[in-house]
C-alpha cells in the first residue's frame, strides 16, 4: 500500500503544482480577490466531492468491502484561532501544507525554510498540548484536535 | 497569469479541482482514509519527539500511510518541473521579488516565520485546506466550515495589509 499512497500523493502534488495552488502569485491573487483560479479549484473540488461522498457513504463500504470509516472532526475554539494563525501563515508564505512539499519538489529553495518552520510549529503545538486544552476547549490528548 | 515554475501556463481551474476531487475520493474508497495533509507534519514530528501527544497510537498508527502521501507530494512537484521545462533549484518568488524585494536570507526568515504559523495554526485548528477545506466542507462538517472561513478571512486580511496598506 505504500506505493499506492506514494502514487496518490504524486498525482495530488502534480495537480497542485500545475493548477497554481502551489504558486505564490496565485495565492496572493486569491487573497486580493484579483484571481479566480483558486476559488475555482477549491469550488470545483468541493462541488464534485460533496455529492460523491454522500453516495459513497450511502454505499457504506470501501473497495475491499470493509465498512467505510469517516470520523468527523471535533468542534472547539481552536477551529477559529488556529484557522486565523494558519491563514496568516498561508498569506505570508503563499503555501498551505500540501504545497509546501510540492514547492520543495519543484526546486523552490525558500520552501525548505517554510517546511522547517512548519515542523517546529507543529512540534511546539504537540509539546504544549496539555496547556492548550483548557483555554481552547480541546479534546483529550488521545483524541487530538482532529486529523486533517 | 503564468506559474512562477518555468513560466508554465496553468491548467484550467476545473481540471485542478477535478483531479483533487478524484484523489480525495480514491483515498477514501481504496484506502478508507479521509484526506488531510497537516497531520502528516505531526507524523514527521513523532519520529523524533517523544512526548505523550506524539507517542499516542491514534497518531503513530497513521505513519504508514501519511508519510508516503507526503513523500508523494514532493515527487509530484518534482515531476511537474521535470516534465514542464526542467528541474533546477531556484529562488524566484514572483510579486514578493517585485514589491518586497528581500534577498535570499530575508526570504528564508520570512518563510520560516510563516511556517511556524502554519504548523501551529493548522494543528490547533485540526486541519488545513485539504482536511477542512476540501474534505470537511464536502462532508458538511460545521468545525470545518468555521475553520475554512477563519483561514480564508485571515489570509485575505494579511495579504491586503501587506500589498495594499503597507506597500
Amino acid at each position: 500500500m505504500i506505493v499506492f499512497y506514494l502514487v496518490l500523493g504524486s498525482v495530488f502534488g502534480f495537480a497542485l503544482s500545475r493548477s497554481g495552488a502551489a504558486d505564490y502569485n496565485f495565492i496572493q491573487g486569491m487573497f486580493l480577490f484579483e484571481e479566480f483560479q483558486l476559488y475555482g479549484i477549491i469550488g470545483t473540488a468541493v462541488a464534485l466531492t460533496a455529492p460523491s461522498l454522500w453516495l459513497l457513504k450511502r454505499y457504506g463500504r470501501s473497495l475491499t468491502g470493509k465498512p467505510l470509516v469517516i470520523e468527523n472532526k471535533p468542534g472547539h475554539r481552536g477551529n477559529v484561532y488556529g484557522g486565523i494563525l494558519f491563514g496568516i501563515g498561508w498569506s505570508i508564505t503563499g503555501m498551505c501544507p500540501g504545497p509546501i512539499l510540492v514547492n520543495i519538489g519543484e526546486g523552490k529553495l525558500y520552501a525548505l525554510a517554510a517546511l522547517a518552520g512548519t515542523l517546529v510549529g507543529a512540534g511546539a503545538f504537540g509539546v504544549l498540548y496539555p496547556r492548550l486544552v483548557k483555554p481552547f476547549h480541546l479534546p483529550p490528548i488521545q483524541v487530538g484536535t482532529g486529523e486533517g | 497569469m503564468n506559474l512562477i515554475l518555468n513560466d508554465l501556463s496553468p491548467w484550467h481551474w476545473a481540471a485542478g479541482g477535478a483531479v483533487i476531487s478524484a484523489v480525495t475520493l480514491t483515498l477514501l474508497f481504496v484506502g478508507n482514509r479521509r484526506l488531510g495533509v497537516s497531520t502528516g507534519f505531526e507524523n514527521v514530528c513523532s519520529l523524533v519527539v517523544q512526548t505523550p501527544y506524539f507517542t499516542r497510537d491514534a497518531l503513530r498508527g497513521t505513519n504508514a500511510w501519511r508519510l508516503p502521501l507526503l513523500g508523494g507530494l514532493l515527487i509530484g512537484g518534482f515531476l511537474s518541473a521535470v516534465l514542464g521545462g526542467g528541474w533546477e533549484p531556484f529562488w524566484d518568488l514572483g510579486m514578493f521579488d517585485a514589491e518586497i524585494g528581500w534577498g535570499n536570507g530575508g526570504k528564508l526568515i520570512w518563510m520560516f516565520g510563516g511556517g511556524l504559523l502554519i504548523g501551529f495554526g493548522t494543528r490547533l485548528a485540526g486541519g488545513c485546506t485539504s482536511g477542512h477545506g476540501i474534505f470537511g466542507m464536502s462532508n458538511l462538517e460545521l468545525p470545518s466550515i468555521v475553520s475554512t472561513v477563519s483561514f480564508m478571512a485571515a489570509g485575505a486580511v494579511t495579504t491586503n495589509l501587506i500589498y495594499r496598506v503597507i506597500l
